[in-house]
């Protein structure tokens, strides 16, 4: 279990044992001391302190106060021994404070300490909030984006000094590290993940094994909890999605996801990847991907399952590895890292329509791409950005195609977290075909163009949607579009779009905005960031819903609400 | 042989025994509470109690909180005493003399307390 302030109160007394038995000794030894030393009173007769006296001088004379010789001038005797009581008292606080200074700055106890505190922190948190295990690039990207939306979030890292940074970040929201080893479930415990507002796990360690044990802690220890999970390795994943793993990302399954789209549904591509890049994504440009022979540099498991794709998709490829004759590397594989002229010249680039850069190298990477643009400057460029610290020269690079995989976790996380509605409408998104996508894209870039859309959910409940529940109840039909007006001019509309209604004879994708609400609907609506909670006022006020409903404004709430009678008398 | 307990053991004992020599006598009568035993109890008894500080176990919570007990009483016994002879006129009266005897006295069951269950445990340990 955590270490608890009380415990910690219990560690400081035991470091102090020793201090404080000197401390009492040496006022102990001063004070009768100074009772058994012979002095005379003011009229010259022999007097002898008493023990309230003589403890009274050795308060003062210890804590280096010193109101002089009281109540009547010492004699040679006492003054020796006032001499004898301020070393033995003085030295005694010395030793005495030090020792508390020395604690205080063992890292121990310090690390002790601010543990403590952050377990106070958790276990007082009143909001939902979200644990991330794991601040590599991917923890960092989420962390943001997640306090960005005002969710507090804990992170777990074992690296304490990834985390040092984050207590003096200016972040949106309470953000609390621990640094602690994610592995063990007690661990996780500590940082709330039994506390009942912890809404989500993300485990994005670099570590499959890591990921995995945390996904399984999460899952057994609370059940109501989302959990997302990062898994690099195949088996990995597989393992996270046999026990139900609320949601399983492998980097290179999600690049070769998206690659597979860009190369046969475009618009369903660049929909999928402006929404589930994480916050401040781009839409990128139409940019048709070629047919013909493409060039693949680095045999790594990035590279094999981009080759296997584009052989599927028809294509002619060859491969460029540093070790042609290694396991399942195809017949006509040239020797080298494609860094140099001449090795892609030998892979024929030239007459190549599109090259990948698949090697786990990033200046590698970064090389291949602009000497081969050298080369045939219409290639179509594909990469992969291992590391996030050359982010910047990759976008200087402007390839046609970019995998980054700290980038693609996290907004693939990112647009799930804010709903449980996000995936179906996503797995809806990536089975519909090019045209559709391309309609509703351009619907939603009638709101927005640069940032991508937010996602807001919403049940139409008694309990949520108090207002529209009492309107259907009294036989009023509510359509989707009285939600996307705009509560304070109803001709404006909010820069929305429903995206999806479940029902429970099934989902809905993109309902037409007169299609009338039901009890028991959720709808996920997506649009500019921030007017999601516009909505809400139409939600929860009878007045407002009426205004929206028949554009007539009135001082009362409904005149159907059997329930309110003091709206029925106003009617 | 633990030297550590041998220390905890003889100071806790010894607040026992200047606790009772403090309190053996009339109960009114100065002449029979010397103020030195009185202070010399004090004193052992703030260092039993520090020694006592940081155990985590059961026993040693009740022994730190007996031991709490004693510094409370013979504290205020000697702010009784320091009063009754620095304060007032009166000096040590049979009653004030009566009152400090009667707050050591409360401080020595705590600290046989302490003793018995100090006896308790090293018994349990040598089953």
């Amino acid at each position: 279990m955590g270490v608890r302030t009380e415990s910690l109160l219990f560690l400081f007394f035991r470091r102090m044992r020793v201090p404080l038995v000197v401390l009492i000794s040496a006022y102990a030894i001063a004070t009768v001391g100074f009772t058994l030393m012979p002095g005379v009173d003011d009229q010259g007769n022999p007097w002898r302190m008493s023990l309230f006296e003589a403890f009274y001088v050795v308060s003062y004379t210890g804590s280096t106060i010193g109101f002089g010789e009281v109540p009547y001038d010492f004699t040679p005797a006492q003054r020796m021994w006032t001499m004898v009581s301020i070393y033995l008292t003085v030295i005694a606080w010395l030793f005495s404070i030090g020792s508390i200074i020395s604690l205080m700055q063992d890292p121990v106890f310090g690390n002790a300490l601010r543990r403590a505190r952050q377990s106070r922190g958790v276990r007082a948190m009143n909001r939902p909030f979200y644990l991330v295990c794991g601040y590599g690039d991917t923890g960092r990207i989420l962390v943001r984006a997640l306090s960005a939306r005002g969710h507090p979030v804990v992170v777990v890292e074992k690296q304490r000094e990834k985390i040092e940074t984050l207590e003096v970040e200016d972040l949106g929201a309470a953000v609390t590290s621990f640094g602690m080893d994610a592995q063990t479930p007690d661990n996780l415990v500590e940082a709330g993940l039994r506390n009942r507002w912890c809404v989500g796990v993300i485990a994005v360690t670099g570590s499959d094994k890591i990921n995995l044990k945390i996904a399984i802690s999460a899952k057994l220890l609370n059940h109501s909890v989302v959990v997302h999970a990062r898994a690099d390795s195949t088996s990995a994943t597989a393992n996270m999605r046999s026990f139900d793993t609320d949601y399983v990302v492998n980097p290179v399954e999600e690049y070769i996801r998206r690659m597979e789209l860009a190369i046969t549904r475009p618009d369903v591509f660049r929909l999928y990847n402006w929404i589930s890049s994480g916050p401040g994504a781009r839409l990128v440009p139409p940019r048709e991907v070629p047919a013909g022979n493409w060039i693949v540099c680095g045999f790594s498991q990035v590279g094999r399952a981009v080759a296997e794709l584009l052989e599927q998709q028809g294509m002619t490829v060859t491969v460029i590895d540093p070790n042609p004759e290694g396991p399942g590397r195809p017949a006509g594989t040239v020797a080298g890292r494609g860094t140099q002229a001449k090795t892609l010249t030998e892979a024929g680039v030239e007459s190549a329509v599109g090259i990948v850069a698949a090697t786990s190298d990033d200046a590698d990477n970064l090389s291949i791409l602009i000497t081969a643009r050298d080369l045939n400057p219409e290639l179509f460029l594909a990469t992969l950005e291992n590391g996030y610290s050359t982010h910047a020269l990759f976008r200087a690079a402007e390839p046609d195609f970019v995998g980054q995989p700290s980038q693609v976790i996290a907004g693939y996380m990112l647009c799930r977290v804010s709903s449980s509605l996000v995936e179906p409408f996503l797995s809806e998104i990536l089975e519909r075909d090019n045209g559709f996508a391309r309609d509703l894209l351009a619907k939603l870039l009638r709101h927005q163009s640069d940032s991508s859309p937010e996602f807001t959910a919403g049940r139409i409940s008694a309990r949520r949607a108090p207002a529209i529940a009492r309107a259907i109840e009294a036989g009023v039909e509510v359509p989707i579009s009285t939600l996307l007006r705009d509560p304070g001019q109803r001709d404006r509309k909010l820069p929305l779009e429903a995206v999806l209604l479940r029902r429970d004879d099934g989902d809905i994708l993109c309902p037409g905005d007169d299609t009338a609400l039901e009890l028991g609907d959720r709808i996920l609506l997506a649009g500019c960031t921030g007017t999601g909670r516009g909505v809400r006022a139409a939600l929860e006020n009878d007045r407002i819903l009426e205004y929206l409903l028949t554009g007539e404004e009135r001082r009362s709430g409904w005149v159907w609400g059997q329930r309110h009678p003091d709206s029925a008398a106003d009617a | 042989m633990n030297m550590g307990k041998v220390v905890f053991g003889f100071f806790v004992l010894l607040a026992l025994t200047l606790n009772f020599g403090f309190f053996l006598g009339d109960i009114d009568n100065p002449d029979h509470h010397n103020v030195y035993e009185l202070f010399a109890a004090l004193v052992v008894g703030l260092i039993a109690t520090v020694l006592k500080f940081g155990e985590r176990s059961h026993m040693g919570a009740v022994l730190l909180a007996s031991s709490l007990v004693v510094d409370l009483q013979l504290i205020a016994a000697a702010i009784v005493w320091a009063v009754a002879v620095h304060m007032t006129d009166h000096g040590l009266t049979p009653m004030v003399m009566a009152s400090i005897v009667s707050l050591s006295g409360g401080a020595l069951l705590a600290n046989l307390l302490s003793v018995v269950l100090l006896t308790l445990e090293t018994a349990g340990l040598s089953r």
